[in-house]
């Protein structure tokens, strides 16, 4: 391959980098008491919500930024960003009662990035709920899921609709103090999605939340809450995007999944904020709380990642294996190019009985990147019988780029079972070779074997963005191998 | 080279900065440190006086680790800062005393440090071929001293506290040293001895090992008690701190096969570094076994300063009681073509914890770089606990890096297996044992080591 053309793929623009132009109810900068109250006023929430904040806010005030992760920024001015932007409403409706009313240029600006809101354009079996900046604006297909009995809303409406049961499961998993991010979330967040599957429910569709930053001075702090009862069972799905700012974006999330007596959940995240430039200018600081409790027996929680976006990611999907038998699941692609740099991984805590958990990692750095594993395996002294499968593969483009494995394994019982392998490798000569041989060119041949190499992975995502994943990969990595 | 009487005991001075360190414990082992006298040259007394004193400074700028360092995360060594220690008082040992340490491999290729400091009456060199020197550093002839001292402290790494701090209070230097192209047959033994005392005790012995080009060596180091004929294991509540340090410097094409048994009684604490730089095409070898100690940390540091270099770092960890045995290792790869292999094995029963932190750093010189590195751990209790964390650092695309960490019991499968073919469960288990231990032992290249090492194996985990 020629100079030129590699540089050419190389510079593929990031296709989501638009901004879209509308009016904003934009909060000053700035964090404080008065602002906590102004956000949790602005949504109307009940008193118990503005003391969960309020304690998280305090909580956070000792706390200090962690720098244990193997990546490096500037600090963060906590005081120079906007903690609530919202698009503007119209003042004399209190509510939207249909997709009708939501704003044209926020559901065009969803149907450019391929999300159509209207729902006779979209999938018949995917619900999506949309968030922009700090508010979710709309969520399909919630009437046919409330026939089920599944309740599939934005967090705020959940507030309001549903307290007993927001303030029953909120914080239960990723307490207010837990990190020095989520307290800050917990303090400040504005919207997110929220799903509760009652007992013996399984979903009947794919549930998707699509979150899109546009406002590149504010931060974003969504909160998700899946709750799954008895036997239910319900498949998630989360995508995200951002327009190209040369400035740095926060967004920190949590994500709480609570799993009970041999219910199911699926997590499938394909993540593809904006990345910065080639030169590491501008792009979203991910730092993302995300955390599964399998509280009943047999209950078995599954994160599948794609992580191909993002200046810097900082994010452990986790799982908290109370219930006995019950299965825990880390299925990761990250995928690192230019100057990001990814520290993720994940935390499998077995306490109850015959618990079992598989992690299977796949990092892929190019460019000058940074990419890091970091897991924990951790056996309880009380559980008898664990079990757990770890592998974690790097693969290397480019002599440039780096590829981290920082495992952790602590066992207290000589019943439990743990193994974990790792390696590295790159795409070689000889395979290119090979391909070039039967008369495939070296871009379909990397992609090819990218592909392989996340098959893994891939089979667990839902079908059609399985396919989507694999174009995504490609395209990420288009021109890397000359 | 010849061998000189011992020059007179001399105390360098210790002027820590005004701003000593705010932390007590540590303060408490600079003033001991501070008092040590040191058999050396008056010629190089300077230097001496000057590595003493930036050691301390380096010190003085630390503070003593907790489990809220990433590095000491998971070893508590809190127990250690409840104690006053005080350098030892006495430090005679007869003959007859330290026979059951010695090997019979080694029988006139042995150098004795008591309490870090050379005896040589325990010590017999007269089996070394000629251009190999065994001993301590006031022995080795003036000029050679003045090359000598170009190493001490001077491997990458030696502002570490527990490094510095060894800096700051060695009491005499344990040389090993091989001229160009000489290969030794008979391992060297270098024995360490504690003597336990009424109070408890602070030694720093220090070993330096240099294997110029094409030269070979085999160094057993031992760390180990002066008991009386019992086996040492047993708490006795006399508690001692060694920190020693030994620098291996492999020149090019020379080889050094190192064994390092650490033998500590049951109430010992022991702090050690291996710090090892090797040159391009040179072989070095570790098989450090841990067996001792109450709480033992084991910081073995590998530089690559050369293209082709090959390491194989081979450790055994067998604990039980309430023992805590930590090790770190380290490899830092800075040249192509260099191979590594470690295997790491723990057996751990009773209370007792194991801790492993295996670093291999791959930067993008390292190119071509075939690195392995396999960690087992084998929980025969079960309140026994393992901490592990095999850590992978890469830069460099074209290399072959693999890792691996295991932990689990004895396996029913192989149980049933060999039941299935007439051996009692008792016996089977016991087979199993062997073989995870042996997998190490009989890589050691002395025969009655592994010899004894397996009994203890037996000794220790037979039902």
């Amino acid at each position: 391959m020629t100079a030129t053309s590699v540089k050419t793929l190389v510079n593929q623009p990031y296709k989501y980098g638009f901004i879209t132009d509308i009016e904003a109810d934009t909060i000053p900068r700035g964090l404080s008491e008065d602002v906590i109250r102004l956000i949790s006023a602005k949504k109307n929430e009940p008193d118990f919500m503005l003391e969960f904040r309020l304690k998280a806010y305090r909580q956070w005030l000792k706390m200090t930024e962690p720098d244990w992760a193997h990546v490096g920024y500037p600090p963060i001015d906590f005081q120079n960003i906007i903690y609530y932007s919202a698009p503007k409403k119209d003042e004399n409706k209190e509510k939207l009662n249909s997709l009708d009313e939501v704003d044209p240029t926020l559901l065009e600006t969803f149907e450019k990035l391929g999300i159509p809101l209207s729902e006779q354009k979209r999938l018949g079996n995917v619900a999506v709920d949309a968030i922009f900046d700090s508010v979710s604006v709309a969520t399909t297909f919630k009437e046919k899921l409330a026939e089920e009995g599944v309740i599939f809303c934005s967090i705020s409406e959940a507030i309001q609709e549903h307290p007993e049961l927001v303030k029953k499961y909120l914080g239960s998993v990723v307490p207010p103090g837990d990190n020095f991010f989520a307290a800050l979330n917990s303090a400040v967040f504005s919207d997110g999605s929220f799903v509760y599957i009652p007992k013996g429910v399984t979903c009947p569709m794919e549930l998707s939340t699509y979150f899109r930053m546009n406002n590149g001075e504010t931060g974003q702090f969504e909160r998700t809450l899946i709750v799954a009862e008895e036997r239910a069972s319900v498949s998630y799905l989360e995508g995200c995007t951002a327009p190209m700012y040369d400035t740095n974006q926060l967004h920190a999330a949590i994500v709480e999944l609570v799993a009970l007596d041999d219910a199911d959940i699926k997590y499938s995240t394909v993540q593809n904020w904006f990345a910065g430039d080639e030169e590491g200018k501008g792009g979203i600081y991910n730092f993302v709380t995300k955390r599964g409790l399998c509280k009943g027996k047999n209950a078995k929680i599954s994160w599948t990642q794609v992580e191909t976006g993002s200046a810097i990611t900082w994010k452990y999907p986790s799982c908290v294996l109370v219930g006995d038998n019950s299965v825990g699941e880390f299925y990761s692609i990250a995928l690192t190019n230019n100057k990001q740099q990814a520290d993720t991984g994940t935390k499998m805590v077995h306490i109850g009985k015959n618990t079992r958990s598989t992690i299977i990692s796949k990092g892929i750095s190019a460019g000058k990147s940074s990419n890091s594993y970091r897991g924990l395996v951790k056996v309880g002294p009380k559980a008898q019988g664990a079990r757990n499968y770890s592998q974690c593969d790097s693969m290397l483009i480019g002599d440039t780029a780096e590829a981290n494995t920082f495992p952790y394994i602590q066992v207290e019982n000589n019943t439990g079972n743990v193994e974990h392998e790792a390696s590295t490798s790159k795409i070689g000569e000889d395979q290119l070779f090979y391909f070039a041989q039967r008369g495939i060119n070296t871009e379909d041949a990397i992609s090819m074997l990218i592909s392989g190499f996340c098959k893994e992975v891939y089979n667990q995502l839902p079908m059609e963005f399985a396919a989507e994943a694999d174009k995504l990969m490609s395209l990420k990595l288009e021109g890397t191998v000359g | 080279m010849t061998v000189e009487t011992s020059p007179t005991p001399y105390t360098p001075t210790l002027n820590l900065p005004p701003d000593a360190p705010s932390d007590e414990f540590l303060n408490q082992l600079l003033r001991q440190s501070e008092q040590q006298k040191v058999n050396i040259h008056t010629e190089i007394s300077g230097w001496l006086q000057e590595l003493r004193q930036r050691s301390a400074y380096d010190v003085t700028k630390q503070r003593m680790p907790s489990r809220k360092d990433e590095e000491w995360r998971f070893t508590d060594i809190s127990e250690l800062l409840g104690l006053t220690f005080q350098l030892p008082q006495s430090g005679e040992l007869t003959k007859n005393a330290i026979a059951p340490l010695t090997l019979p491999e080694a029988k006139q290729t042995r150098i004795v440090f008591v309490n870090g400091i050379f005896a040589p009456n325990l010590s017999d060199t007269s089996g070394l071929p000629e251009g190999v020197y065994a001993g301590n550093l006031s022995n080795l002839p003036l000029d050679n001293c003045y090359e000598a001292i170009k190493y001490i402290a001077y491997q990458d790494g030696d502002k570490e506290l527990f490094t510095a701090l060894n800096s700051t209070g060695f009491p005499d230097v344990a040389v090993i040293w091989a001229n160009p192209n000489v290969i030794v047959e008979t391992p060297i033994h270098l024995l360490f001895i504690s003597t336990v005392e009424e109070q408890p005790s602070f030694t720093q012995p220090r070993g330096l090992v240099i294997a110029e080009q094409g030269a070979s060596l085999q160094v057993v180091e031992h760390f180990a008690v002066a008991s009386d004929n019992q086996c040492s294991d047993i708490p006795k509540n006399r508690p001692y701190f060694n920190n020693n340090v030994t620098e291996v410097f492999i020149k090019e094409n020379a080889r050094v096969n190192h064994t390092r048994n650490q033998r500590e009684s049951g109430d010992g604490f022991h702090i050690g570094k291996t710090a090892v730089s090797q040159e391009k095409h040179s072989h070095y070898t570790c098989n450090a076994i841990t067996l001792g100690g109450k709480l033992s940390r084991h910081n073995l540091h590998i530089w690559q300063k050369g293209e082709s270099t090959e390491t194989y770092l081979n450790g055994l960890t067998l604990i039980g009681r309430e023992q805590l045995a930590d090790t770190h290792s380290a490899l830092y790869l800075q040249y192509p073509h260099g191979v590594t292999d470690q295997l790491h094995k723990c057996v751990v029963d009773d209370q007792a914890h194991s801790v492993f932190n295996g670093k291999v750093h791959v930067p993008q010189a390292a190119q071509l770089t075939n690195a392995g590195q396999l960690n087992r751990n084998l929980l025969l209790s079960p309140k026994a606990r393992v901490n592990t964390k095999p850590e992978l650092q890469i830069t460099a695309d074209n290399v072959k890096c693999t890792h691996g960490a295991t932990v689990s019991q004895i396996s029913a499968d192989e149980l049933f297996y060999l039941q299935s073919r007439g051996i009692n469960a008792e016996n089977a288990r016991n087979l199993l044992l062997d073989a995870f231990a042996g997998e190490i032992l009989e890589r050691l290249p002395v025969a009655s080591l592994q010899k004894v090492l397996a009994q203890c194996v037996a000794c220790r985990t037979y039902e």
